[in-house]
């Protein structure tokens, strides 16, 4: 079956057959011939000859996390026959960066107007969350074009908090 | 010796303190939050008690409900662990006026060394030095702006009745007092519920090595040797030694000796640790403060010295006498310690709660892992984000951290995000295998970190895997063929069983 795996900012083509015991695998030309047991869900123990190399995947918030040996890999599958059109909309609006929450918490403070220059690395909104204040900084040097919260604003993890240009 | 004991905590702490009790034929009662009625500590302890909703402010540390949730079991003593109430004189003195023991140490004793300011003038009267700072809590803005000029840049803001790490801030520049005024003020105000700060003159690079005393009740104040924990991040501590890389038996005594100078000067009784800040350069040491608790850090203590401190903290606060002389304290070997958090090491640490859906601890030589969490555990945003710790022994250094990668290796947690890939990282860099350790370690490693690749063919298996996942969950499996089945004769024979048995009725 043919997928896309997107690993990082990378995108590969993976061809992967399952037959029985074994799966024939090739990823950018490159092909893997390996056995397969399933020892417990989610578990995937691959013998590449006699090389043992025994993956962990889970669902995580997008696509899966692949555990082997010692680390740990964010993993996005895509089926393209199950793609629709109007995929790819999400173009880079470029100058912008989201000020997002990474977690939920409550908003603190909010040290810089509308308007405001910001230097690359400067806090522009406190947001507490699990007990500790932590500054949100500006990814990049700019103009703060929106500021979307006030202080004692509850906030959820993706909200945008505020925008740069 | 206690008959049952109420343990204050949740998570790691209170499931250790519950094997202190199990080992001495104490009966454990936890007390939990509404948000905790299913966590580990709870179906770790002989009997639990709910004492509040998921707020800590409610529940954990509401004094009246936890005292009552002790007479209501009949319980004879409280521990309290560390954090929530443990430095809470108080609490201390409430447990003692509800006719019960407080496994610590006395109420006196914690509010000397519990106020920073009061602390350092107890070090300054123990002859012990102390660094440059102002000994009162600052009045007012104008006072911390003044104070900060006179020493000169940089200085360290600190919450007076504080304590890891909250309410604390580094201050370069005069531009940025105000600032960290505000919030830390506003941090200590939250966290501890009294606001006041004082000021100090920051050491540059400094060391931070702590020694564990204990004393108990017939005069004894005995020292147990250092711990190293100078990798901080956010001034709290994330990996702890013992020894200290940098250990000599001089420095030893000399830090010992000015530790239990200290906790003699306040008769101290329990666990106890005297925090000290080190000069690499000139080797000097100065008092920074004391907890008057079980800290987070003390198995690699245990490790190293084989003593178990909760089984002494039992001991001494039902007034036996220590079970050892500092002649019978021995350090064997080499232990480090990680604390793991549910904390995003490449999103600057931001915390991640979550369920854990798949948990796999290391395990074998030299391991001990101390967890409050398992399969399926919810890490709520309510508490504390660290979910256990891995402590790893070696009879060297060398060897211990060798063992620790191989332990960080075997871990894995699925579900919520932790900082084990960066301990494995930690564990691979040259100034830490160097035991080149300072408060600053962090900030530089961050800097010099680079991630090394891994091999190309270990990614394209982890393709693999995921893929073969997808195709496993996310699809509907269409089969062509029905007459083509892989179940087994069992299956077909319970399946022909079952149609029989249906004709019959």
């Amino acid at each position: 079956m043919k997928l896309k795996a997107i690993i990082g900012e990378q995108e590969h083509d993976l061809d992967v057959r399952i037959d029985g015991g074994r799966v024939r695998a090739e990823i950018d030309g490159r092909v893997y011939d390996l056995e397969l047991r399933e020892p417990e869900p989610g578990s995937y123990l691959f013998l590449r000859g006699s090389e043992v190399h025994d993956c962990q995947v889970n669902k995580a918030h997008e696509g899966f996390n692949v555990s082997l040996h010692g680390r740990n890999y964010a993993i996005t599958i895509v089926d393209p026959k199950r793609l629709r059109s109007g995929q790819d909309t999400h173009g880079h609006q470029h100058g912008l960066a989201e000020i997002t929450a990474p977690m939920p918490g409550k908003v603190v403070k909010v040290q810089l107007e509308r308007g405001a220059t910001v230097e690359k690395g400067s806090g522009i909104i406190v947001v507490e969350a699990m007990k500790m204040q932590n500054e949100m900084k500006s990814p990049r040097a700019g103009v703060v074009v929106s500021i979307n919260v006030k202080p004692g604003d509850r906030v959820n993890a993706g909200d945008v908090l505020a925008v740069v240009e | 010796m206690f008959r049952k004991v109420l343990i204050a905590n949740r998570g790691e702490i209170a499931v250790r303190i519950i094997r202190g009790c199990r080992e001495l034929g104490i009966r454990a009662v936890a007390i939990y939050s509404e948000a905790d009625a299913e966590s580990l500590h709870v179906r770790a302890a002989d009997e639990a008690v709910c004492v509040g909703p998921a707020s800590s402010a409610h529940s954990y540390l509401n004094i009246d409900a936890v005292i009552a949730a002790a007479k209501s079991v009949g319980a004879e003593a409280i521990h309290p662990g560390y954090g929530f109430l443990a430095e809470n004189a108080d609490f201390a003195r409430a447990v003692t006026s509800a006719g019960l023991t407080f496994i610590g140490p006395s109420a006196e004793a914690m509010e000397l060394m519990g106020s920073k300011t009061s602390a350092r003038r107890v070090a300054v009267e123990a002859g012990v030095p102390i660094v440059p700072g102002t000994v009162d809590a600052l009045g007012s803005f104008e006072e911390a702006r003044k104070t900060a000029e006179e020493f000169g840049y940089p200085v360290m803001l600190k919450a007076a009745a504080g304590g890891g790490g909250k309410g604390m801030r580094l201050v370069t520049s005069g531009d940025e007092l105000r600032s960290a005024f505000e919030t830390a003020q506003t941090e200590a105000a939250a966290a501890f519920g009294d606001s006041a700060l004082y000021l100090e003159k920051a050491i540059e690079r400094p060391r931070h090595i702590e020694i564990q005393i204990f004393g108990d009740s017939h005069g004894h104040v005995v020292h147990l040797g250092e711990r190293e924990c100078s990798i901080q991040r956010r001034h709290q501590k994330v990996i702890e030694e013992c020894p200290s890389p940098i250990n000599d038996p001089d420095l030893r005594r000399r830090m010992g000796g000015a530790a239990v100078k200290i906790g003699q000067s306040v008769n101290y009784t329990g666990a106890g640790t005297v925090e000290f800040l080190l000069s690499d350069a000139t080797r000097e040491f100065y008092f920074l403060e004391m907890n008057t608790r079980l800290q987070v850090e003390h198995p690699v203590t245990e490790l190293v010295t084989g003593f178990d401190l909760v089984r002494e903290q039992f001991r001494v606060a039902a007034g036996e006498p220590l079970s050892f002389t500092p002649d019978d304290v021995r350090w064997l070997g080499h232990a480090i310690e990680c604390r793991i958090y549910a904390e995003d090491p490449a999103n600057n640490f931001f915390p991640s709660p979550g369920t854990i859906t798949y948990l796999r601890e290391p395990s074998g030589p030299g391991i001990r892992i101390d967890s409050g969490v398992v399969n399926f555990s919810e890490v709520s945003i309510h508490y504390d984000p660290m979910i256990a710790k891995l402590a790893v022994w070696g009879r060297t250094r060398d060897e211990a951290i060798k063992r620790l990668r191989r332990a960080l290796d075997e871990y894995q947690v699925a579900g919520i995000t932790t900082t084990l890939p960066f301990f494995r990282e930690v564990a691979d860099d040259e100034e830490f295998i160097a035991g080149k350790l300072d408060t600053g370690f962090i900030a530089r490693f961050n800097e010099r970190r680079e991630v090394v690749d891994a091999p190309q063919d270990q990614v394209d298996l982890a393709m693999i895997a995921a893929a073969i996942h997808y195709t496993r969950h996310q699809q509907p499996v269409f089969v062509q063929g029905a007459t083509q089945t892989s179940d087994g004769r069992w299956k077909m024979a319970g399946r022909a069983a079952g149609l029989r048995r249906w004709k019959r009725s």
